[in-house]
Formats: C-alpha cells, structure tokens, sequence
C-alpha cells in the first residue's frame, strides 16, 4: 500500500475531494429544485435528477472514503497522530483528514437530498 | 434565602409563555405542530445534555481511569459519530414530514394582506366573492377552517406572523406569497412584522381575532356595509372636518365623499381592537394624539401631523373617528 501512491503525501487535492462532490452535488440539487419550479411548477423531473445525483455523489465519495481509508493505514499500525516531518506521516496524516471528510460528506449529501423526499411541491 | 426567594419567583416567569403573542400558547393546527417541534427537540436536548455531562462526570469523577483501545474507539464512533447522526436524521426526518402541512393550501375564505410602510391593507374575499371586505390593520379568521392569506409588499419585505396561530411568511414587492392558517380556538391574539422594514418596524403590529365561523359571518357582513353617519353634534362637526381637512384623500369611510385609498380603510375604524397597526389602544384620547402628531407614535409614517387644529377641533374628530364601529 505505501509505495503504491507516492505522491499523495504531496497532494492535498485527494483529501478535499469528497467535501468537493458535496458541495457540487448541493449546487446541482439546488439548481435543479429552481429551474423545474421555474420551468413546470411541478417537482417530478427534479426528485428524479436528486435521486440520481445522490446516488452518483455517495458512490464517487464512498470509493474517495476508502481510498482515504487505505491511505490512512490505521488497521496497518494503529496511529492516529501523525506529528512527525516525515513522508509516512504526512501521507498518513491526509488519508486520515480525507477519511473523516468522507463520512461527514456522506452525511451532508444525505441531509441535502432528504427534503426531497417529503416535500413534492414548489410551494 | 436569597437564592430560595429567587426559586420561588421562578415560576412567575412562565406566565410568560401564555399570552396573545406567544408560540407556547398555540391557537391554531400550525402553531401547535411549530410548539410540539419545540418541545421533543427540547426534550431531547435536555436528554443529551445530562447524558454526555453524566458521562464526563462519569470518567473524571466516579471512574477516572484509562480506557483501552476498543472502548475508547467505540465511546469515539459511537457516541460521536454514530449517535448524533442518527438523532439528527430522526429529527430531520420529523421536521420535513410536518413541512408539506403547513403549506397546505386553505378553503373557502381568502384573506389578501398588502404590507405598506408601517401598517397592513387587509382584503376578505369570502368563498365565490366578486370584491373584497377592504379592513385594515387586523386579521379576523374563522376557527376550525383553513383560510388561504395572499400576501404581497408595496415597497419592502415585510414578514407576516402571528405567532398563536403559525409560521411567518415573507411579503416581497411585486411578488406573491401565501400561506393558510386553520385556528383551532377563538381568541384575541397579536401578530407582528418579522422582517425589517425601516424605522418604524417594531411599530408595524395588528391584531388578531378568531371566531366561531357564524360569529365570523356576522362580523364580516357587519364590516361589509358602510359607514355609520355621525351622531351626536360633536361628531357632526367631526365629520365635517374630516372632510375639509382632507382626511378623505388618503384615507376611505365607505358610505361618505372620503375614498382615498394611499392609508388604511376607516369605515369601521372603532370595531377594531388597537390603533395604528398595533401600537396604541382603541381610545378617544390615543386617537387624538395619534391625529395631532403620528410621527411621536411611529417615525417615518406618511400621514401629516394636524397639530395645527385645535384642541375642540381634534376632539371632534375623535368624536367622529370613535363612533366609527
């Protein structure tokens, strides 16, 4: 695993991706709700494209969520600080920081998507 | 002894959760699911708070030793993670179920209310009516039924609540809103703008008055017919004035040459519970002041100052105003 991915330690861009899906996905949900009311008043086009969009959102950030999870390699030596100026723990230190961004991405997508669900009408 | 006292005047406070303005004292089927919304997400945070100060009395006080890996891992993810998620998503889940009620559409009776700076032009467009009931500055609505309330805004955004009765709604210039209010006992109550307007927003009140629905009726058809002609020689006079000194151009008494439309309908002035939108009692003597200088009472109001009259003068007009029922 650690030799594999040499230039994440370097990266910050893998870490920040799942709250990057997020808040496209928050963008696109509310840009929908807006233009199907606009367009047709009614909300069936727009719970259908929720419903997908979630769906695409939580798969793209569930594999960001494991990639995240193998970067952090806690199961390999059970560290969760990662203090020191080097390679291993830099590397180690954003799969961690990119895995708690993952579960609380997944959460958001879901509270986004939720009102959906219960609300079916423009008003 | 001190601290007992303060115990004992305690409860005195909760007097204050009742009253006409108060969403503790629902009134109508909106306001009671807003009250109950408050109560459970109350309830559970008074359970969580003794639950996680417990825990940490908990391990600092009764048991303070270190916890291994799992246990640790598990109070971590479970109490931190996992619980509150699934508290939030149950709350959520409660909240947007209530959501598509309050937006319910009404029957029968439509009330149309127009915001101006700083009162509420009210119209009653009761089931199959070719014109409205023109009031102003209170909202009358019949118990036990949904009545639709179309709202719209002159120059600002103003918000429309009465807080027994339901939520707030916005009133944004050349825009429609709406919303329903089903009041479920008959009462007086008082509603507010919630969205600033200007300086005189905290002074843009009206009252509020559920009926019985025949009661209703009755007092819709009473505030449907015209004005009452002056009685008495004071209130001649007052009606008089009324007229020459302009009052009709802006303001309406249905039934007399005044039909201006720039200020709040008169006709049936004196039935109404408070004075200028809220702020001041429906009395001879507020009348009278409230004439002679507005701007004292609300700042930034457009109707002009008659404190050039003079005191007989203003005395008649009130005279004439009062009996306005």
């Amino acid at each position: 695993m650690t030799e594999e991915t040499p230039f994440r330690h370097r990266s910050i861009w893998h870490m920040v991706l799942a709250p990057v899906v997020w808040s496209l996905h928050f963008a696109s949900v509310y840009a929908i709700t807006a233009i199907d009311c606009a367009k047709t008043g009614t909300l069936d086009t727009a719970q259908l494209a929720i419903a997908a969009l979630t769906l695409i959102a939580l798969v793209l950030i569930a594999v960001i969520t494991w990639r995240s999870w193998r970067q952090w390699d806690y199961l390999g030596d059970y560290t969760y600080v990662h203090d020191k100026p080097t390679v291993k723990h830099r590397r180690e230190f954003l799969g961690h920081a990119g895995f708690l961004l993952g579960v609380v991405s997944v959460i958001g997508v879901i509270f986004v998507a939720m009102p959906a669900l219960f609300i079916g009408s423009c008003q | 002894m001190k601290r007992r006292a303060a115990i004992c005047v305690l409860p005195f406070l909760l007097t204050a959760c009742a009253g006409e303005q108060s969403v503790l004292d629902p009134a109508g089927r909106d306001a009671q699911v807003l009250s109950d919304l408050f109560w459970v997400m109350l309830a559970g945070a008074v359970v969580l708070w003794l639950f996680v100060n417990g825990l940490i009395f908990y391990v600092t006080r009764i048991a303070p030793r270190p916890l291994g890996r799992r246990a640790a891992e598990a109070l971590i993810i479970g109490g931190g993670v996992v619980f509150p998620t699934i508290v939030l998503g149950a709350l959520l889940i409660y909240a947007l179920s209530e959501m598509p009620n309050q937006r319910a559409s009404g029957e029968g009776l439509e009330v149309r209310v127009m915001a101006h700076q700083y009162w509420w032009r009210v119209e009653y467009w009761p089931d199959g009516a070719s014109e409205p009931v023109i009031s102003a500055n209170e909202i009358r609505l019949p118990t036990g039924q949904r009545s639709e309330i179309t709202l719209n805004a002159e120059r600002v955004i103003h918000s429309f609540w009465i807080p027994a009765l339901g939520g707030k709604t916005d009133l944004i210039p050349g825009r429609q809103t709406r919303m329903s209010l089903e009041p479920v006992r008959a009462g007086q109550f008082r509603g507010q703008c919630a969205e600033f307007c200007g300086e005189s927003h905290a002074y843009m009140a009206f009252g509020a008055v559920t009926m019985p629905p025949e009661e209703f009726a009755a007092w819709l058809e009473a505030e449907a017919a015209p004005a009452k002609p002056p009685e008495g020689n004071e209130a001649t006079r007052g009606a008089a004035l009324f007229l020459s000194e302009g009052c009709g151009a802006c303001h309406a008494v249905r039934g007399t040459a005044a039909s201006g439309a720039v200020g709040p309908d008169l006709t049936h002035l004196a039935s109404r519970r408070t004075l200028a939108a809220g702020i001041l009692p429906m009395e001879k003597a507020a009348l009278r002041d409230w004439v002679s200088d507005p701007a004292r009472f609300k700042p930034g109001v457009e109707m002009p100052g008659f404190d050039h009259l003079t005191d007989a003068e203003l005395e008649a007009l009130a005279s004439y105003l009062m009996g306005l029922t």
